[in-house]
């Protein structure tokens, strides 16, 4: 394990030192007192661990492909925004549109989530422990978000394919958001994901999926565009 | 006699038909059509209105005579050479010509189109842009100097294409339509760009216009420096934007930290738009140029933030009139097509199913572009051959450049670069307000450009 300490240190400097110490062969790498920089982590493309010993600002892993980030902490904007692949998991909550674009990999938050959380998902999954803000899954297009707890208004929002399981109470479903049944093979899903990563399912969970009828514009469903435009 | 005729009719063997300006033909047919359709029209092009907007063709060189000496119009040297991104970037974008292709996606256009560009862009020394759809490998491949752009759909975003590029455009918004995102209808959302675009295949797809994880300039600049960090500091980051409040987003991205601004007058084209949005929003390129120049200048960071403007760009003169106006290079983008064969007569009875004609038409969003430039269909892609398309679009850069270069000799100027507002005079007034280039005829600055200020500093 290799020790970073960001104490005066810019985003740009604690970066270098990352990619200095994967360069060498590090795998484990822990960086300390990140005192909420922005931007730690970006761009990793190794299967490398990194764990941020506090609280990171914005965009922490993004653009990722590869490797596996912890953060012992809560996090800014955009955490892992556009991953492709790797892992990034935050113990505490994090702020707007985590798993932002991401196209695949895990995003897991054992805290709350804010608002837009898991927008414009491209693939991958995003667990939430605790409740999500408004507006998640805003214009999702894959992939999979799992809220164990409550989810504020505007749920799945104009999705246009992919789900999202809630596990608590929905506020309010977004344009074309609509419930479907859990299958035994979402319930099996369900369950072995949250396993892997020591969360206690809920009771029970609802599935969001898209309603679909944005897909194409129709003019005898006024109502619902109006609303989506 | 009828009498329900009036006297005026009665004195007439062929009564004068009176037209409404109120109820055009035009109006008439755009009421119908959306009596049909129940929503907005959509269509692809560029503004298609009954009054022109003001723009460079309002606006004329003043070359030497005796009071500057020309350079020797067909013989003397004459540099074309720009750089952009200088501020942060380790390796500034060094292209040969000031004329760049600008952002248009794979889906938008055909593959052929997309390669023809590249092809084109690579032979006449400069660079070519990715667009709403990721980055396509033969573009990459094709392409000496490549931008990449990070939109709000992220649609394709992959790490590993934006390590490639030799810059990155971080879009906010587009001339076409500022403040909207884009479309790309059902019949051009084939298997394959839905596969890249992760997006359900057959879909009317309707790009967010609002990046998904920030939202102002604060955040932007935090974006900025994630992207920096994304790729090492090495490649400039533009920032691009619809021409709205110009002067105010030019200040703002500057200060974010963007090395190159670009900004798109409302004469932008795009494969897919509200047509409402193409007509009626933003402002034109000329007055666009003229409050990006002057918010760089108050900032002190004209020189040094390098500004594009695009937008309608036509021909070498309207380039060389925003050069002197203070662009540092413009993009070309619906030109760009136009030498590919847009609105070409050939086809003809293709251009008439789609309710189209040559040299009027804007059907982008059919996907069933008569001359293979904006469809995903295989065999009217194949109209479109990518040598001899890049050879055309290569043509027509070296045209420009040359057409810029005649203006600047006739000027004095031994650079394009060095072409100033002082070698143009205005031809309406309303173009002098605008610029506050004095009007033909006169020596009055009236307003606008290097002394445009907001009302409430005048």
């Amino acid at each position: 394990m290799k020790d970073i300490d960001c104490t005066g240190k810019t985003s740009r400097v604690i970066n270098q030192e990352i990619r200095h110490h994967i360069q060498a062969g590090e795998t484990d790498i822990r960086v300390q007192h990140p005192q909420a920089r922005h931007n730690l982590g970006v761009a990793v493309l190794q299967q490398v661990s990194l764990t941020m010993s506090g609280s990171v600002g914005y965009y922490c892993g993004g653009l990722i492909d590869g490797p596996r980030i912890e953060v012992q902490g809560s996090c800014g904007w955009g955490l892992a925004e556009s991953m492709l692949n790797g892992t990034v998991i935050v113990n505490q909550n994090a702020g707007n549109s985590a798993a932002a674009s991401i196209r695949g990999g895990t995003v897991v938050v054992r805290g709350s989530a804010s608002s837009r959380a898991g927008i414009a998902m491209k693939g991958g999954t995003m667990i939430v422990q605790g409740n999500s803000g408004y507006m998640t899954g805003f214009m999702m297009q894959k992939g999979t978000i799992i809220v164990c707890g409550d989810t504020a208004e505007a749920l799945g929002d104009s999705m246009y394919e992919g789900r999202i399981f809630v596990g608590g109470r929905i506020a309010d479903l977004g344009n074309d958001a609509v419930i479907e049944e859990v299958t035994d093979q979402d319930q099996e899903f369900l369950a072995t994901t949250l396993a892997q990563y020591d969360i206690a399912a809920p009771a029970s969970f609802q599935k969001i999926v898209s309603g679909r009828r944005l897909w194409q514009f129709d003019k005898k469903d006024f109502d619902t565009w109006r609303e989506a435009l | 006699m009828n009498e329900h005729r009036t006297s005026e009719q009665r004195t007439s063997e062929r009564p004068v038909v009176r037209h409404s300006t109120t109820w055009k033909p035009e109006t008439i047919e755009d009421i119908q059509a959306k009596a049909d359709l129940g929503r907005y029209r959509i269509r692809g092009f560029s503004a298609l209105r009954d009054r022109p907007l003001p723009s460079f063709d309002d606006l004329t060189f003043v070359p030497c005579t005796l009071t500057r000496v020309p350079l020797e119009g067909y013989r003397e040297k004459c540099s074309t050479k720009t750089v952009l991104g200088s501020r942060f970037a380790k390796k500034p974008i060094e292209i040969d010509i000031p004329i760049m292709v600008t952002g248009m996606s794979y889906g938008a256009l055909s593959y052929n189109a997309k390669v023809a560009l590249a092809k084109a862009a690579a032979r006449a020394g400069t660079s070519t842009t990715t667009g709403d759809g990721g980055m396509l490998a033969a573009e990459r491949e094709h392409s000496d100097i490549l931008i990449y752009e990070v939109l709000p759909s992220r649609y394709g975003i992959d790490v590993h294409h934006l390590r490639q590029a030799d810059a990155i455009e971080l879009t906010v918004g587009q001339g076409a339509k500022p403040g909207t995102g884009g479309l790309l209808l059902e019949s051009k959302v084939s298997d394959e760009i839905a596969e890249l675009r992760d997006l359900p295949p057959g879909v009317d797809q309707r790009s967010p216009c609002r990046h998904p994880d920030w939202l102002g300039p604060d955040d932007m600049l935090t974006k900025i420096e994630e992207l920096r960090e994304a790729t090492d500091w090495q490649v400039p980051i533009f920032v691009k934007m619809g021409a709205a409040r110009v002067y105010d987003d030019v200040k703002l991205a500057a200060k974010a930290g963007a090395d190159v601004v670009v900004v798109d007058g409302m004469e932008g084209g795009t494969g897919a738009s509200p047509d409402i949005l193409l007509d009626h929003t933003g402002i034109p390129t000329l007055a666009a140029v003229s409050e990006a120049r002057v918010a760089l200048e108050e900032c002190g960071l004209y020189g040094t933030v390098q500004l594009i403007i695009a937008g309608g760009i036509h021909s070498g003169t309207a380039a060389a009139k925003a050069l002197a106006l203070g662009a540092d290079a413009v993009y070309i983008g619906t030109a760009a097509l136009i030498a590919l064969n847009c609105n070409k007569p050939l086809y003809v009875d293709d251009y008439h199913a789609i309710g189209a004609e040559p040299y009027a038409c804007h059907h982008c969003h059919t996907g069933r572009c008569p001359v293979g430039i904006t469809t995903q269909d295989p065999e009217l892609m194949k109209r479109l051959d990518i040598d001899a398309g890049a050879e055309r679009v290569g043509n027509f850069f070296n045209a420009m450049t040359l057409e810029i270069q005649m203006l600047a000799r006739s000027c004095g100027k031994s650079d394009v670069h060095a072409l100033e507002p002082e070698d143009l005079r205005a031809l309406t007034l309303e173009s002098s307000m605008i610029t506050g280039i004095p009007l033909v005829g006169t020596n009055v600055v009236f307003a606008g450009g290097p002394g445009w200020k907001p009302s409430s500093e005048r």
